[in-house]
């Protein structure tokens, strides 16, 4: 076990670095990298296939692929199944960051990161072991429960709703968009943009500078013609 | 000198007016530029620091929109430093006009007006619009540009003079000169109006616009600007002589509101003394000057005095120039295009102000008692102000009151020293020393100006606003 446990984690680990140095992947790349972080796929019966076979959606490896009209577009990761995977870390899950549900139970994770699932806007099922809590804390999902060695946690919640979090005051010009279970972020309205929000529309370089090109060229010309023309040079 | 009539008017071509409008314009260019650098603080500021936050909540996402700027770690030290950046300005314009005049008598003065023009409206681009647009903020490279900027900005004044000089002479100094010396609050007026407009697509939108309007108007300046009647054959020839008395009587108008004179004695070898014809031909070789020297000026009676007292009048009017519009939107929390507006009742006030004092002390015939009460004024117009209450209007008026009981002495005190300076003995006949002595004078104005800049930004981040107004008082006393 305890050299299963070793080989596994030193695959993931060496995954991860073969990652790092080789940005130019795609994703579909990367994918395969995490679709196939454990042998096998995904389980009939699971939380992960069900949902799979609902959405009509691609087994691959682990990972359930929502295929797109266009060939060359990058496959989108809806379900992922990592259960019993001998896991005692998970590092990074970020390329199934679209993932709808995702399923780590049986897995012996000590605990999970805080920013695991930052940026996973779409997850509203996910199932941990036990031993776990729901990532931004039970408050932000609809159900959770426990059954036996799994933790269920079912529906996020949106953040920006809540009243009963300390009051999340976006600054000026922007407003709060949930981003993942228990975060948010503070995106810009409307037409402003920028750092800090602080800049607003788009500035209207041709009607200014071409008028003031314009004049000042009249104006040099009809200057020098009326005034330095007639310059004896001193 | 009298105010001029219709039939004095007459003598006047459209060769003057044009040289009038270019040389007003170039001034006015270069006054709102440095305009919107001071209306622009407060966006700078933002841009430099990331997002305050309470200490216990987490740092906002995504950190590209929030936190990624690091120039400063708050809003204190960036101020700080937008103090130093002023004081910078200013000691290397101070230092400039040492060496302008040196430069405007042996170069061409259409040359060096253009060449300052549009080298520093290039620095100001470079200082607001590019750092932004390539996202590289270093403080040595802003400091360097500034010191550059300076540097470039303290060609313009003695060539604007000259050129102002060489056309108008003597004899329609009063009315041309009054009129001609509202610039630089015209300038500043148009660099609220202008940053103010811009600035909500950004601030470095408003360097660009006022970057390139000042090039603009140094590429027209090149092509049309005739440094003198000379150049087209003319010549003023009613010129009377060329003693200091007769400098005095007119030189107390507001003639020069903010700058040094220096340039104008250098400039009335041209035409004023004829064409080495007409009255005193002797008069005009500068190059054996009967100048005194830098320490012998610095001992004459007066001179200490109304270097220090205008030393201190011109570091509160420059605060106010530099720093109003930022403690207006962080005081009361108004926009800054909207403190920016309002920032221009300030200059407003300070036109009225000088007109009006100095006709009064024109009419009077002596300056002392006007100042006297204007000072006096001036500090209970400061009381007030800090008092304000965040009503705009009640606001306006109050910034107006103080400008013109600010603006006025600081205008009367800059013209006045070269006339009441010039009746002394010592100096009577010697021009070059008066150019010396104004120079001091100035020169010392400005650096005092330029220590003041710190240390306001000093006083308030450790302090608060209210000191800095009291500060503000102690100086004027």
């Amino acid at each position: 076990m305890t050299a299963g446990h070793g080989q596994q984690n030193a695959a993931v680990v060496l995954l991860f670095i073969h990652v790092c140095f080789s940005g130019g992947y795609q994703l579909t790349e990367l994918q395969v990298g995490l679709c196939h972080l454990c042998n096998g796929t995904v389980q009939n019966g699971t939380a992960v296939s069900q949902f799979c076979s609902a959405s009509t959606g691609l087994i691959d490896g682990r990972c359930c692929l929502l295929r797109k009209e266009n060939i060359r577009d990058a496959d989108y990761v809806i379900g992922l199944d990592l259960s019993n995977c001998s896991l005692s870390r998970v590092e990074d899950l970020q390329d199934a960051f679209s993932a709808t549900t995702i399923d780590l139970s049986l897995n012996p994770i000590v605990n999970l990161d805080d920013s695991l699932f930052e940026g996973f806007i779409q997850l509203a099922n996910l199932i941990l072991p036990a031993n776990l809590v729901c990532p931004g804390g039970n408050a932000s999902w609809d159900k959770v429960k426990v059954k036996g060695e799994t933790h269920f946690c079912e529906g996020q919640k949106d953040i920006c709703n809540q009243t009963g979090y300390l009051s999340l005051n976006c600054p000026e010009n922007s407003l709060c968009v949930p981003y993942g279970p228990g975060f948010f972020q503070c995106s810009c309205v409307d037409a402003f943009r920028g750092y800090k929000c602080l800049r607003e529309g788009e500035f209207p370089i041709i009607q200014v500078f071409g008028p003031l090109a314009g004049s000042t060229v009249l104006v040099s010309i009809l200057l020098w013609v009326t005034q330095r023309r007639k310059a004896i040079s001193v | 000198m009298s105010s001029p009539c219709c039939g004095f008017l007459a003598q006047y071509t459209h060769h003057h007016l044009v040289a009038f409008l270019l040389t007003f314009f170039s001034y006015v260019l270069l006054h709102a530029s440095r305009k919107t650098f001071s209306n622009v603080k407060v966006s700078i500021s933002a841009q430099w620091t990331p997002s305050v936050q309470n200490a216990s909540s987490p740092a906002f996402s995504p950190g590209e929109t929030w936190e990624k700027n690091n120039l400063f770690a708050d809003s204190d030290e960036a101020t700080l430093f937008l103090g130093v950046l002023d004081t910078i300005f200013l000691f290397s314009y101070a230092v400039g006009l040492y060496m302008s005049g040196v430069i405007g008598d042996r170069m061409n003065l259409r040359y060096v007006l253009s060449f300052g023009l549009c080298g520093s409206a290039i620095v100001e681009f470079v200082f607001g619009t590019l750092t932004e647009w390539l996202q590289f903020y270093n403080i040595y490279l802003y400091c360097g540009l500034w010191v550059l900027n300076g540097l470039l900005q303290s060609a313009v004044w003695p060539c604007v003079v000259a050129v102002m000089g060489n056309w108008f002479g003597k004899s329609g100094r009063g009315f041309v000169f009054g009129l001609w010396s509202a610039c630089a609050s015209v300038g500043n007026i148009l660099g609220a109006f202008l940053a103010s407009s811009v600035l909500k697509y950004g601030y470095e939108y408003a360097f660009l616009v006022t970057s390139v309007l000042q090039f603009a108007g140094g590429v027209v300046v090149f092509f049309g600007l005739l440094t003198s009647p000379k150049e087209v054959g003319l010549c003023l020839e009613s010129e009377t002589s060329l003693s200091p008395v007769e400098r005095d009587a007119d030189s107390h108008r507001p003639l020069m509101s903010d700058e040094e004179d220096e340039e104008e004695e250098g400039s009335e070898e041209v035409c004023d003394g004829g064409y080495y014809t007409i009255q005193q031909g002797d008069e005009e070789p500068r190059e054996t000057p009967k100048a005194i020297g830098f320490c012998q000026a610095f001992c004459l009676p007066g001179v200490l005095p109304y270097s220090l007292a205008y030393a201190c009048l011109k570091l509160v009017n420059y605060s106010f120039f530099f720093w109003l519009p930022f403690y207006l939107s962080r005081n009361f929390g108004w926009k800054e295009a909207q403190a920016d507006r309002l920032s221009v009742w300030y200059d407003v006030g300070g036109i009225i102000g000088g007109t009006i004092q100095g006709l009064i002390s024109d009419c009077m015939g002596k300056r002392a008692p006007v100042l006297a009460v204007s000072l006096l004024l001036a500090m209970g117009a400061l009381v007030g102000y800090s008092h304000s209450p965040p009503d705009q209007v009640v606001n306006a008026a109050l910034l107006a009151t103080t400008g013109f009981f600010i603006g006025g002495p600081s205008n009367m005190i800059s013209s006045a020293i070269s006339a009441d300076l010039g009746r002394q003995e010592a100096l009577r006949g010697s021009q070059e020393a008066l150019a010396t002595v104004t120079g001091i004078v100035d020169g010392t104005g400005s650096i005092g100006a330029a220590a003041g800049q710190y240390l306001v930004s000093l006083i308030e981040s450790k302090l608060g606003w209210m000191c800095v107004f009291y500060f503000f008082i102690v100086m004027v006393r």
